[in-house]
């Protein structure tokens, strides 16, 4: 053959054609590279959009905080808290009412002999309601005169913005025309805090009211309501031993204090309220959707662990060959069903089903039941925990597939039986695997929006741990679901539209992270055979 | 011990001691655990194509209610006409009206949604998961083939398989958080076919990566080695000798991919999918618009039907009806995948 060398030039470099020094070949390679390269471009991209959309979300809550106390709302709050634990003593005494009520039909009272004999505490649970009237008089009056002065103030923003923008339209002319009105808070605000002295009289006025009223309460007739009659009182001191402090608070607010900058970012961490569009003031905290979340995550692991790790070593160590081959396809047919499909049948099928379980009398001892809310953590659990078992299944599987025959064998020689193996063997030797596919299955849990926007009840509140493991029958709502619930209706750049994509920045990183784990986890510890 | 027992047991036959007894027992426990899961995936899809069967199907020919397959959901307006309990769509509700008049002071109730058919939802779900598999499969075997062919093992090949191991653990909202401030916002295209083709691209997108891998590993290295070793380049290798058996396995294994776009309602709730929209897709003026036009999916109009109207039994029935043809739909492409597979996987030997 002729070196290519004594070739003359162009017979060398026959098809040879280059684009930016790259031949041919070079270029297909360098455009599969890209495609590549895609992965990494669209991560970043999330990422990117992500933040572009939801980093403003930070200095719009601090801005929304300032005027929370510029506004004199935060003063007004701190009237409105008193108020609220007053009235949720009052709640608890009509709690009480309706435990006696209940124990005395138990004792063959009929209803109207009952509310009878409930007339005393009825007297003493009106007297005991009504102290608050000259509080909640004052505090209604202040929250017009607060909401007002925000109101002033959004107006003022408007006008400032509508300015603003005819300027950089270079309408000047029009520009000058629009009126601003300039809030001045320390004026406002002199009304507000001027009803401090009148306070102070009436806040006195209703302590000596409870004291007395106290003093009134009548006697129960059994030692448990009794016992709970006495811890009302105590709550009810504790209450008015708190007075003092409101007060001192009331005293020393001051509109001017700056609002510190970490607050934007604490409120939203840390805050126990997702409030939005309330005519008063909005509140993005993340804690009540990310409980949510994870309690229905918990559940659904909790579930689906047990069932689909028990399903992986039965397939893999027990099951004849013609059972693996019916029972491998099946579930992964479970992980094609849509989840929509899935929460659809939870809020037509599940939910009433589970409820009618749970009122069925000999199963009362379980935490929770019977429970009356159709759609709570208990249905949206279930349901993720039927989603998990695929992935959960599969990924368990393999990793019990992955030990070496050899364990097993010599588990065996040395007199084991198949039991024993699994358990001390072949479980611990792919207990890095069974745990990564845990972690994925709760990933895929965690970032499920449909069964959970269905099915969980949709109520935006930290559940109420004290219930114990009754917290199981309670409505949250959730972090995927409130995204897909109120991204569709809420301004677009409006504050309430940042939060929003802030949530969903939390859920990536969150998932991201479960992820990088359960990768790290089987790469680890994965058990090496030489 | 009976004498024909004793006949029956040799020496070395295992004696059910009561050890013996529990291990059983324990087994018994692990696979009342398997069917315990089957069983239930069984409940759930027994119950809608029970429930769905009366809409889809009827008694008589052609079997099928072509209404709700072909028509366009409308209102249903249930109400008392001469002692008799009426249910009428909007339009056929309208034209009697038209002819009695006095129907107006008739009690009409009405719920959106429950008559007519789901024609406009199924159109949307099939362009939808046409566009987005078309665009996922283009880039994933491209991917796949640079990852498997072309790439030498190296700082950058572990960043690119991380960052597609991290893609499949985003959940599907915040790829819809993501097309919407991307697609939707960003570049201007609104809530349209388009936007939610990528959306749902860039979703499978580590599914087929990783489908198509497999099958581009599962070529023999010796079809690649002797096709080099007669001088062809490495792209003639990839293009004779490795893609024509690579490709079946790579379509199989990516109609899972399918069933997971055809699936997913949250990525496409603010990128492509619209609650009601009168013109089918193909009604447009300008072929442009085409794809610059929201569309109205099985998923999210299944979302709707059961969250925005009330459960009865007029509205049961579009409800199990919508759910029982997405279902057949994706457990169609579902068990296509995964015959193929199986079948792929006993015919393929080397």
């Amino acid at each position: 053959m002729i070196p290519a060398r004594s070739l003359p030039h162009f017979l060398a470099n026959k098809s040879r054609i280059r684009v930016f020094g790259l031949d041919f070949d070079d270029c297909i390679r360098v455009f599969f590279g890209g495609n590549a390269v895609i992965s990494i471009i669209v991560l970043a991209l999330i990422t990117y959009f992500l933040f572009r959309e939801g980093a403003g979300f930070f200095g719009q809550n601090y801005r929304n905080l300032a005027v929370y106390r510029q506004a004199g709302l935060e003063y007004v709050d701190y009237l409105r808290a008193q108020q609220d634990d007053h009235t949720a003593l009052t709640r608890y005494l009509s709690d009480l009412r309706v435990r006696q009520f209940a124990s005395d039909l138990r004792q063959k009272m009929s209803p109207a002999e009952a509310n009878a004999a409930l007339a005393g505490f009825d007297d003493f649970a009106g007297k005991f309601s009504d102290t608050v009237e000259p509080l909640r008089t004052l505090v209604s009056d202040l929250t017009e005169q607060a909401s007002a002065i925000k109101t002033k103030f959004t107006v003022m923003e408007d006008k400032q913005e509508e300015r603003r923008q005819l300027l950089a339209e270079g309408k000047s002319a029009e520009a000058a025309k629009v009126v601003i009105q300039p809030v001045d808070f320390a004026a406002e605000l002199k009304p507000i805090t001027g009803t401090l002295p009148a306070y102070r009289e009436t806040n006195s006025e209703f302590a000596r009211q409870v004291e007395r009223v106290l003093a009134q309460a009548p006697a129960l007739a059994t030692a448990d309501l009794q016992a709970r009659l006495d811890r009302f009182k105590q709550l009810t001191r504790a209450y008015l031993a708190g007075f003092p402090a409101i007060v001192a608070r009331l005293e020393a607010w001051d509109y001017t204090k700056p609002v510190p900058r970490r607050q934007a970012f604490t409120s939203f961490l840390f805050g126990r309220e997702w409030l939005t569009a309330s005519f008063w003031q909005d509140w993005y905290g993340i804690l009540p959707l990310l409980a949510g979340s994870i309690m229905v995550s918990l559940v659904a692991l909790l579930l689906s662990v047990p069932l689909a790790v028990g399903a992986a070593v039965y397939v893999n160590q027990f099951a004849t060959r013609a059972e693996q081959r019916f029972i491998k396809p099946c579930i992964e047919f479970i992980s094609a069903f849509p989840s929509v499909v899935l929460g659809f049948f939870g809020i037509a099928v599940l939910g009433q089903a589970l409820r009618s379980v749970s009122q069925v009398s000999w199963l009362s001892w379980i935490p929770g039941f019977p429970y009356s809310e159709r759609l709570n953590i208990l249905t949206a659990g279930c349901l993720l925990a039927l989603i998990a078992i695929p992935t959960i299944f599969t990924l368990a599987e393999d990793a019990l597939n992955n030990v070496p025959r050899a364990f097993t064998e010599a588990s065996f020689a040395l007199g084991a039986t198949r039991l024993q193996t699994v358990v001390r063997i072949i479980v611990p030797a792919s207990l890095s695997g069974i745990i990564s596919a845990v972690l994925l299955g709760l990933g895929r849990v965690i970032g499920e929006t449909m069964v959970v926007l269905l099915c969980a009840g949709n109520r935006i509140a930290i559940p109420d741990f004290t219930a114990g493991l009754a917290v199981i029958a309670q409505p949250v709502h959730t972090m995927t679901g409130i995204i897909a619930q109120e991204m569709g209706e809420v301004v677009q750049g409006g504050i309430h539209y940042r939060a929003l994509f802030v949530v969903g920045l939390v859920l990536f990183f969150l998932s991201v992270g479960i992820n990088y784990v359960a990768q790290r986890i089987v790469r680890r510890y994965r058990i090496s055979i030489g | 011990m009976s004498p024909s027992a004793a006949i029956l047991r040799h020496e070395f036959q295992t004696q059910p001691t009561a050890a013996r007894r529990r291990e059983k027992g324990i087994f018994l426990l692990f696979r009342a655990a398997t069917y315990f899961i089957l069983l239930c995936g069984g409940l759930i899809l027994g119950t809608i194509v029970y429930k769905g069967a009366g809409t889809v199907f009827q008694l008589r020919p052609p079997f099928l209610n072509v209404t709700f397959l072909t028509a366009a959901p409308e209102s249903l307006h249930v109400f008392e006409y001469q002692g008799r309990k009426m249910e009428l769509g909007d339009h056929d509700y309208r034209a009697f009206e038209a002819q009695h008049p006095e129907v107006k002071q008739a009690k009409a109730a009405s719920y959106v949604y429950s008559a007519g058919g789901i024609f406009p939802c199924i159109a949307g779900t099939v362009l939808l998961v046409i566009g987005s598999i078309s665009i996922a499969l283009t880039l994933g075997v491209f991917a796949a083939i640079y990852l498997n062919e072309y790439a030498r093992d190296g700082r950058f090949i572990r960043f690119v398989r991380l960052a597609i191991l991290n893609l499949a653990g985003v959940p599907s909202i915040v790829f819809g958080l993501f097309g919407f401030g991307m697609f939707v916002i960003f570049f201007g295209w609104n809530v349209s076919l388009i936007a939610g083709w990528f959306t749902l691209a860039f979703m499978v997108l580590p599914v087929v990566i990783t489908a198509s891998e497999e099958s581009l590993k599962a070529v023999p290295k010796g079809f690649r080695e002797g096709s080099l070793a007669l001088g062809a380049t490495r792209w003639q290798t990839i293009r004779k000798n490795v893609l024509p058996y690579a490709l079946p396995g790579i379509l199989t294994s990516s109609i899972l991919g399918i069933a997971r776009v055809a699936g997913e309602t949250a990525p496409i709730m603010f990128t492509a999918a619209y609650v009601v929209r009168d013109k089918l897709p193909w009604e447009v003026q300008h072929a442009m618009d085409f794809f610059f036009q929201g569309v109205m999916a099985l998923p999210y109009h299944i979302y709707v039907v059961s969250s925005k109207i009330p459960q009865n039994e007029y509205t049961e029935r579009v409800q199990y009806g919508t759910a029982l043809i997405f279902l057949l739909i994706v457990a169609l492409i579902a068990a296509s995948s995964i015959i193929l597979r199986y079948r792929l996987r006993d015919r393929h030997k080397w």
